[in-house]
């Protein structure tokens, strides 16, 4: 899915409708008008030159894009908070925000300022040092809202003066980054179709790139490019092309599994039906893109086809869904694309971002490459130049029966719907050559029905329902991208996510639902530091520097999608 | 007789379509209503038993069946033509309007012992996972406590039929599994939520 992932109630039979319940209960905080509260201090200057977005992943003393930089490894170089003094981290500020619902926010600092999101769209400035508000923007909220998992958002962009917001009512949005007061404000698509925002924005080159949510919805997914001065799309790449989805009717997954597809009936479905469906097929994107300034190149994976677990009304491989695909960042236009899994009927598509590392290929050289964490519980590693598959990931949590077709009273098969590694970005540390990801376990049974597009509503094709006997539980697993092999793991008592954060300090910080923020030795996996937040602790951390002082903030609202303890506030910790 | 009133209304619609407004207005949507009251009564509150009652139901929902029989995905024959007029801001105006008026009780009495088993057909199908409890209903999944009986009825039978598949197939699978007296006992309970 999309993301969008797939709202999963426990010992649910329908989980379709369910996805809207989270609204119901926080509508107070969907806003009608625009509006921006002002502290008494002001945010003097603002201005994040390209040189420094560029450099956002070299330096250690903002955090100034989503994942770290266009690389994504979300690496900190810092290392005044390390593996030695770390037990010593204490809050040093909780900023509470009015909201208490879901937090996917992974807060961006500029020179003592944090910016940061809520469900809802609420974008507060405030100061990275000692918490004190500067400003609170409202978004005004359009009638019609459809999204799956929670009125989540994972966050704004910044350029220059400008911030970048993508809204639930589909639209972007740019703030004055001083001010909160908004500079432009553009559709990207319609509401009322199943399109909605979550992800934060990347922004480079004056461009404001963004995709969409709605793999639940029968959307047709993009990703566009705008301009950071007017908001004027520059260009649009969709993620299913008008002729071709259908690709080479693969029969195997990525790592050799047959996938059990009745090819001869799904081309006479094709013949018969024809292929217009590609309007209403899905193929989210709704984490960021890595960007590659050398070769001028994006890459992002896509999420699954809709509907979800109904695939006869699909027939094909149904590209770009479930694939890493390669994009031309001034143009928009395509380069290549590797298919993870052909006519999905699971929704185990590919979620997580994409991260840019160096990894040795099959004959030990070390390349460029660009890997994933997949629903499936595998990493996978390309050869960033064409795509290649060069290694996959021993499997980070149990894997069973795949690929059991989906049947009208439901068939087990491990992973569940939710992964895997969910949307959660990894993080990989360049010092242990470890990518750190969030997995979950959660059994699940799949269960098909035959549903007709209906018009923008959630369109699941069935329903996933996790199996009340069985035990769900979440796993950190540390991979190498040089061999594929898990080094090590780390069990929790609830399945994970949210994103994870590794430090130069020899430290991996990720957090759990049961309210624990905690600190791993990113070597032995040893846990070294924890802190109870109160709430789940499912946002993606930072790090930074105010006034030769190091901080890790991470937002503690808890997770719509499963579920985990609602909050509002925002932590920041510090070596007392 | 029933036809012409119907195309003097449409008519009238039409004029309230072309003009602007900016947001749902409760207002504008109380003019275009006045077409829906010869059968869905005054106010949304329908009289009528296989009608159901719009008064107090949610704004999505009712903005996404109208706009489902404006597209073609919900069918009915007086509904349709009425519809078929409508611009977004017309549907979001009668949807705010029906929306914000209160339900009057409807005088059904519901069968104790069928109530009773419906009561426990609704746990064990997970009625109120997506309708809430007290089938208050929430964002497009509509009110349906209190509704009338018979208007219940025929929906479950529509949907375990598919004559109606708006439903992105949730209603459909459900229904699948209910018998005719589940119907009925179900129908018996929710109409006498009141």
């Amino acid at each position: 899915m999309l993301r969008e992932h797939i709202l999963i109630a426990r010992s649910a039979l329908l989980v379709a409708a369910l996805a809207a319940a989270s609204l119901a209960s926080a509508a107070g905080t969907e806003i009608k008008t625009h509006k921006v509260e002002t502290g008494k201090a002001a945010i003097e200057h603002v201005d994040v030159t390209q040189a420094m977005l560029n450099a956002s992943d070299k330096q250690d003393k903002n955090w100034l894009q989503t994942n770290g930089g266009y690389s994504q490894t979300r690496f900190y170089p810092g290392k005044q908070i390390n593996a030695g003094n770390v037990k010593r981290l204490k809050p040093a500020f909780v900023f509470q925000t009015e909201v208490t619902e879901s937090m996917e926010t992974a807060p961006i600092v500029v020179n003592g300022v944090m910016y940061f999101t809520t469900s809802y769209d609420h974008v507060y400035a405030i100061d990275a040092k000692t918490g004190k508000q500067f400003w609170h923007y409202k978004h005004k909220m359009g009638p019609i809202t459809t999204f799956c998992c929670g009125p989540n958002n994972r966050g704004v962009a910044i350029a220059g003066d400008k911030l970048f917001l993508g809204t639930l009512d589909a639209k972007l949005v740019a703030l004055n980054a001083k001010t909160g007061e908004v500079v432009w404000e553009t559709q990207i698509a319609d509401p009322e179709k199943g399109y909605s925002e979550t992800m934060a924005p990347t922004v480079v080159d004056n461009k404001v790139l963004i995709g969409t949510n709605g793999g639940e919805y029968g959307i047709r997914g993009f990703v566009k490019a705008y301009d950071t001065n007017d908001g004027k799309l520059l260009w649009t790449f969709h993620t299913i092309p008008e002729t071709g989805q259908e690709g080479v009717w693969a029969t195997k997954d990525a790592t050799g599994r047959d996938m059990h597809r009745d090819i001869a009936a799904e081309k006479e479905a094709l013949a018969k039906n024809g292929g217009d469906f590609y309007k209403i097929l899905g193929g989210g994107v709704w984490m960021n893109p890595s960007v590659d300034l050398k070769t001028r190149t994006i890459y992002f994976v896509v999420g699954n086809p809709s509907p979800d677990l109904y695939g006869a009304i699909r027939p094909g491989d149904n590209l770009y869904t479930d694939s890493i695909v390669a994009v031309d960042l001034d143009k928009g236009t395509y380069k290549w694309h590797f298919q993870y899994i052909s006519h999905d009927v699971w929704d185990l598509d590919a979620v997580s971002a994409t991260i840019l590392v160096d990894a040795k290929d099959k004959s030990g050289k070390m390349v460029p490459a660009v890997i994933h964490g997949g629903k499936t519980g595998h990493v996978y590693v390309h050869e960033r130049a064409n795509g290649k598959l060069i290694r996959f990931s021993q499997a980070m949590i149990p894997q069973e029966n795949m690929w059991t077709l989906p049947t009208a009273d439901g068939a087990r098969m491990l992973p569940g719907a939710n992964g895997g590694v969910e949307w959660s970005p990894m993080a990989f540390d360049p010092q242990t050559r470890l990518v750190y990801a969030l997995n979950l376990h959660q059994p699940m049974t799949y269960q098909v029905a035959d549903a007709a597009y209906p018009g923008g509503k959630l369109w699941l094709g069935g329903a996933f329902k996790t199996i009340a006997s069985e035990k769900q539980w979440g796993r950190l697993a540390a991979v190498s991208v040089d061999t594929g092999k898990v080094v090590w793991k780390h069990d929790t008592e609830q399945p994970l996510i949210g994103g994870a954060l590794a430090t130069a300090g020899g430290l991996v910080f990720f957090g759990e639902g049961n309210g624990d923020f905690d600190a791993l030795d990113a070597k032995s996996g040893k846990k070294l530091w924890s802190f109870n937040c109160g709430a789940g602790a499912n946002a993606m951390p930072v790090s930074y520097m105010v006034g030769g002082k190091q901080y890790v903030a991470m937002g503690c609202g808890g997770n719509t999608q499963l579920d985990y303890k609602r909050g509002n506030s925002m932590f920041v910790f510090s070596l007392e | 007789m029933r036809r012409g009133s119907l195309r003097i209304l449409c008519a009238l619609l039409l004029a309230f379509a072309t003009r602007a407004a900016l947001a749902q207005d409760v207002d504008a949507g109380r003019k275009k209503a006045e077409a829906c009251a010869a059968c869905h009564g005054p106010n949304g509150n329908s009289t009528q038993p296989q009608i159901p009652f719009l008064a107090g139901q949610n704004f999505r929902y009712l903005y996404f069946q109208l706009r489902d029989f404006k597209e073609g995905r919900r069918k009915h024959p007086e509904t349709d033509p009425l519809v078929a007029v409508l611009s977004k801001q017309d549907m979001w105006d009668l949807a705010a309007y029906f929306a914000a008026q209160t339900p009057v009780l409807t005088q059904f009495r519901p069968d104790p012992e069928k109530a009773k088993k419906g009561e426990a057909k609704a746990e064990e199908v997970l009625c109120t996972m997506c309708h809430l409890g007290g089938f208050k209903g929430q964002n497009e999944i509509p009110r349906v406590a209190g509704q009338h009986y018979e208007y219940i009825v025929k929906q479950l039978h529509d949907f375990r039929a598919q004559r109606r598949t708006n439903d992105a197939g949730n209603m459909t699978s459900v229904a699948r599994t209910l018998s005719d007296a589940d119907i009925d006992d179900l129908a018996q309970y929710i109409a006498g939520l009141q």
